[in-house]
């Protein structure tokens, strides 16, 4: 059985190695492709108003190396940016702002805070200097609050600790989340970030759990952002987008925007709870 | 002209063509088998001489021919390629029962034996059909040394493969989904284990396998671009014999003998893959590692079994049953994952013989497809599963009215239960939970009528009409499908011939636009989701060269209506409202498939050529709440131009054969992204540089196919029966093919705006993946 098996893993061993090198880069010519103007708008009451205008390239156009060449090619400057909301209209100053908070840069900026209604739209209006017009609407939704977060330490290894996060669940509509969990600071990578609906929800009740990852001591954020089903869609798009490159089983998506015009992205609210919790015994 | 008005015409044709023929006849009929283990011989060839008519044993073995009643003997040919012919001296004053059996011998005659059956299949109304024994199939070159009778099918022009090593079948233009594939008539919804790579076909346990790609009879019917009929052998009724083989992969065995001599007979065959005893013994060695990344488990396995009695001169029953599972599993400290699915089939099959001119074939089939998959994570736990459900009773009577005339009809009834998607998930205590998944019932039909009659010496036709429907939760649907052969025999050796065919397909199959899977479900038709549809003409000769090379050549176009497909980023895992992520358009497909066979000889073989053309359009999403992108008409994955395959097989000496393939096709199309674009609020809030955007489906082409594979069989001659050697080549120039392409960015260490590092985006390369280099394998074989 012995000399069997080591024979058999020396064929394995041999297949592994005739099996090398079975990537490799090829010429491939791709289809025209006509750049796009990228949107990313994210709302959130209580905070400026920030908006990212990019151009999408052709998948083979060359990447430059230097940070503000990159800047420079990808960012759409000059654009006459209005958010109307309300009978008020925010126009945007094309400035580079960076969120230190969230890393994200964004090229649009009014100071005025988002304002915390719910019961209207808000319009988005872009001009872009070659005549391009792009526009968008969206409305924010109330913030779903986290009813508690529950630590639980595991009954083998009582020095590991599972985040089971709860909150409401309104049956009656169609509700859409976004659920993040970051350990220690927000800018860090998140242990856990997906979108879900409540399309498996039995009761009133929705809950979020964690694997046994934590320690005593550790700091859990907890957010629970309640979007809308076009940000869903948009988020699940480009997820499908960026899977499917490189993987035969994957479902290649064109991207579901919500911006009307020449242009792809999204233009959202953001309603967010966020819960800070220390992991204890 | 109506399709009522269609109907009696054929009605008034075939009762113009009863009365022709009446003159004084007899009828000669009974089964034609293998002397050595009692195995019907579907499609041996019986020919009388002094009536210069002939016919040919059907599906199930059973023959009838007309001969003009009289007092002086007449000689009766029973031949089939690889036996000895048997010549029968009868006197035709009476209807004579004549069961003859066939045995091996020294094949002098094998090129007329060859000749007759080429001449039988220019005769017949038959086209657009290929056929494999487990023969031919066993000496081709196989990957990983497993034959694998749909692997090799794949080789004959008009039926070209999938991705690289995949066993889907894209029959002119069809996708995988629209083929019927039955396996001793109950239906195999998911014909393949790891994913395509292996069929669930013991080549031990087939009898032989048909495949039709167009002028489909009025009996076959649910499916829009092939039926694969698969049977399997009945079982020695002779002797106890059994067979196997040991394999890379896989060890198979096969008992077959008689359970009362000549009368009744069993078989069982079963074989299973080994990988996973060495893989737990890898794990259990590195068990005390804490670096060491246990290997999870697979295998698959199969078992056929089969038993059939002969009850009486005129009776005989047949029970057979499949069953196989592909088994996944891992065992972790924090994490298990069982993952299994599989077919289970089983047939209970009655033929009676009511006249020398009626047969009937009644039959109850069960067909069960499945998958689960269970996991466990800290607490958690997380199961979900399919299935598809069939219990079908069909029955099928053949009239032999004279050599010229003979009508085929019946009808089947099939219940259908589906589970789809059907999740739960919850913790452990119970804190947490949800559930998704639906059941679904429906019940589909068919009944037809099918008549084929010569007209004149040189015309044969073949009219039948299918009236088929599904019912489901109230909503029915009903098809007529119509379908017509036409035969023009210009002399013995060369005929013409014509078809047309409708066909329903109220079965859909939801699945990515990617490889393959397991979780890949049937759903029925409903009010929404309408059956697809499709017509086929096709046009084509044969024409026989020099009695030992039989030339083919088809054209064929074919529409493809109601074509299901799926909104751009479907969400098809379990998913409460599915059926908001189908669109449904249009399509067709045309193309011309030439064959050259020769199946006589020490050197056997074939060379087939395909040029397809398939095209998809004005696909509507049924909600719109997702899109389907692409508006403009498009080519499938499977659109390949051409494809060439050459088959050669060599019988160098009593103990050696060598055998070999070549395969060139041109490159199956891929939907890649042509722009990109940069996003910062990616998957774990990280930015994302590069960001696919998908244009056009199917935009590219991969790179041409090309592949040669080699096989020598070294057989040995021990005193207890026979055994031999078996050496595949995969892939002897060692070329990459295809198997996907993608593109990515490569990058370099950055920094940030805040002065963080970051990845830097730096070039963008296209990358391909190849499967499979060069492979050699062994494989032991034996018999007693």
């Amino acid at each position: 059985m012995k000399n069997l098996i080591c024979l058999y893993c020396c064929v394995f061993v041999a297949l592994l190695f005739s099996c090398g090198n079975l990537e490799q880069e090829i010429e491939l010519e791709l289809p025209p492709y006509e750049s796009q103007i990228v949107v990313e708008c994210y709302l959130i009451p209580g905070q400026p108003m920030t908006l990212l205008l990019t151009k999408s390239a052709a998948y083979f156009d060359p990447l430059p190396t230097e940070n503000f060449e990159f800047l420079e090619r990808i960012l759409e400057d000059s654009a006459e940016v209005a958010i109307r909301h309300n009978g008020v209209t925010y126009e945007m100053r094309n400035e580079l702002f960076f969120n230190a908070t969230t890393s994200k840069l964004f090229n649009y900026v009014n100071p005025e805070l988002v304002p915390e209604e719910f019961e209207n739209d808000f319009f988005l209006n872009i001009k872009t200097k070659d005549g391009r017009e792009i526009t968008s609407q969206t409305r924010l939704l109330p913030v779903v609050p986290i009813d508690s977060v529950v630590v639980e330490f595991n009954e083998e290894q009582d020095t590991l600790a599972r985040v089971l996060t709860y909150l409401p669940e309104d049956p009656s509509t169609d509700n859409y989340y976004r659920r993040m969990l970051h350990e220690g600071s927000l800018d860090s990578i998140p242990e856990q970030d997906f979108t879900t609906n409540d399309d498996f929800v039995d009761d009133e009740q929705l809950v979020f759990g964690s694997g046994f990852d934590f320690k005593e001591g550790d700091i859990v954020i907890n957010s629970i952002f309640h979007i809308d089903r076009e940000y869903f869609d948009f988020l699940e798009s480009v997820f499908f987008a960026i899977d499917a490159n490189g993987n035969p089983f994957g479902q290649p998506a064109a991207i579901n925007s919500n911006v009307e015009g020449d242009a792809i992205g999204i233009f959202t609210g953001l309603s967010v709870d966020r819960v800070v919790t220390v992991v204890e015994k | 002209m109506s399709l009522q008005k269609i109907f009696c015409c054929l009605i008034a044709l075939a009762a113009a063509g009863s009365l022709a023929a009446q003159e004084l006849t007899i009828n000669v009929s009974g089964t034609v088998s293998d002397a050595e283990t009692g195995e019907t011989l579907i499609g041996a060839t019986i020919y009388s001489g002094a009536s210069a008519s002939g016919t040919s044993a059907n599906e199930y073995g059973f023959y009838s021919l007309t001969l003009p009643q009289g007092n002086d003997s007449i000689d009766i040919e029973f031949s089939y390629v690889g036996f000895q012919p048997v010549i029968r001296k009868v006197l035709p004053n009476e209807d004579i029962q004549l069961n003859i059996e066939l045995g091996t011998g020294v094949q002098l005659v094998e090129v007329t034996v060859k000749a007759n059956s080429y001449q039988e299949s220019i005769r017949s109304t038959e086209m657009s059909v290929e056929e494999l024994s487990t023969k031919e199939v066993k000496v081709i070159p196989a990957f990983l040394g497993e034959t694998d009778i749909l692997k090799t099918i794949q080789l004959k022009p008009g039926i070209p493969s999938g991705s690289e090593g995949v066993t889907g079948l894209f029959v002119r233009g069809g996708s995988n989904d629209q083929n019927l594939i039955i396996l001793d008539e109950a239906v195999v919804y998911n014909a393949n284990h790891l994913f395509g790579f292996f069929s669930t076909f013991n080549t031990d346990a087939i009898k032989d396998l048909k495949l039709y790609k167009g002028g489909f009879p009025a009996q076959y019917g649910g499916r829009l671009s092939s039926v694969i009929d698969v049977r399997m052998k009945e079982g020695n009724n002779r002797k106890f014999s059994g067979a196997g083989g040991i394999g890379l992969i896989t060890s198979r065995l096969t008992l077959e003998g008689p359970i009362q001599k000549e009368k009744s007979s069993f078989i069982v065959s079963g074989r299973r893959t080994y990988v996973d005893i060495f893989t737990r013994q890898i794990n259990r060695r590195n068990e005390d590692d804490p670096d060491y990344n246990p290997i999870p488990d697979y295998y698959f396995y199969d078992l056929n079994t089969k038993v059939n009695f002969t009850l009486g001169e005129k009776d005989r029953l047949f029970l057979s049953g499949y069953f196989g599972r592909d088994v996944f599993g891992f065992d972790g400290d924090f994490f298990d994952f069982d993952f299994f699915w599989g077919n289970a089939t089983g047939t209970a099959r009655w033929n009676h013989v009511f006249s020398p001119k009626l047969f009937a074939n009644t039959t109850f089939t069960y067909s069960n497809y499945e998958y689960n998959i269970k996991t466990k994570v800290e607490g958690f736990s997380f199961e979900v599963g399919s299935d598809v459900r069939d219990a079908n009773l069909k029955t099928d009577f053949y009239y032999a009215m004279n050599n010229d005339h003979t009508m085929r009809f019946g009808g089947n009834v099939t219940h259908h239960t589906f589970g789809v998607a059907r999740l739960q998930a919850g913790s452990d205590d119970g804190e947490v939970n949800f559930s998704s998944g639906d059941d679904y019932t429906g019940t589909s039909f068919g009944f037809y009528g099918g008549d084929e009659m010569s007209i004149g010496t040189h015309w044969k036709i073949n009219a039948g009409l299918r009236l088929s429907g599904f019912v489901n939760d109230g909503n029915v649907d009903v098809g007529i499908e119509p379908r017509l052969a036409a035969l023009y025999n210009v002399n013995p050796d060369l005929s013409f011939k014509g078809s047309y065919a409708r066909m329903y397909q109220y079965l859909h199959l939801i699945a990515t636009d990617g490889i393959a899977l397991p979780t890949d479900i049937w759903y029925p038709t409903t009010e929404q989701i309408r059956p697809q549809r499709s017509d086929q003409v096709a046009l084509g000769f044969e024409y026989l060269l020099n009695d030992r090379f039989l030339l083919t050549n088809e054209y064929y176009y074919k529409w493809i209506d109601r074509k299901v497909a799926f909104v751009d980023g479907a969400q098809l895992f379990a998913n409460n409202d599915i059926e908001g992520e189908f669109a449904i358009g249009e399509g067709y497909g045309y193309g011309m498939e030439l064959g050259i066979e020769k199946q006589e000889g020490d050197l056997t073989g074939w060379v087939g050529y395909t040029l397809s053309i398939a095209r998809l359009e004005n696909f509507k999403e049924i909600n719109g709440l997702r899109d389907f992108s692409t508006e403009t008409r498009f080519a499938p994955r499977y659109d390949r131009r051409h494809d060439i395959s050459l088959v050669l097989m060599y019988e160098l000496s009593r103990r050696i054969t060598l055998s070999g393939t070549a395969v060139y096709g041109s490159g199956d199309r891929a939907w890649l992204p042509p722009g990109r674009f940069t996003f910062q609020d990616a998957w774990g809030g990280e930015a994302s540089s590069v960001t696919p955007v998908y244009g056009d489906r199917n935009n590219i082409r991969l790179p041409f196919f090309f592949r040669t594979d080699l096989g020598l069989i070294y057989k040995l001659f021990p005193n207890w029966g026979e055994s031999d050697l078996t050496l595949s080549i995969f892939n002897l120039t060692n070329r990459r093919n295809a198997f996907f392409l993608f593109i990515e960015p490569e990058f370099e260490e950055g920094l940030n705006p805040d002065g963080f590092p970051v990845e830097v985006p730096t070039r963008i390369v296209a990358k391909q993946v190849s499967l499979f280099p060069i492979l050699g394998s062994l494989t032991w074989n034996f018999k007693f």
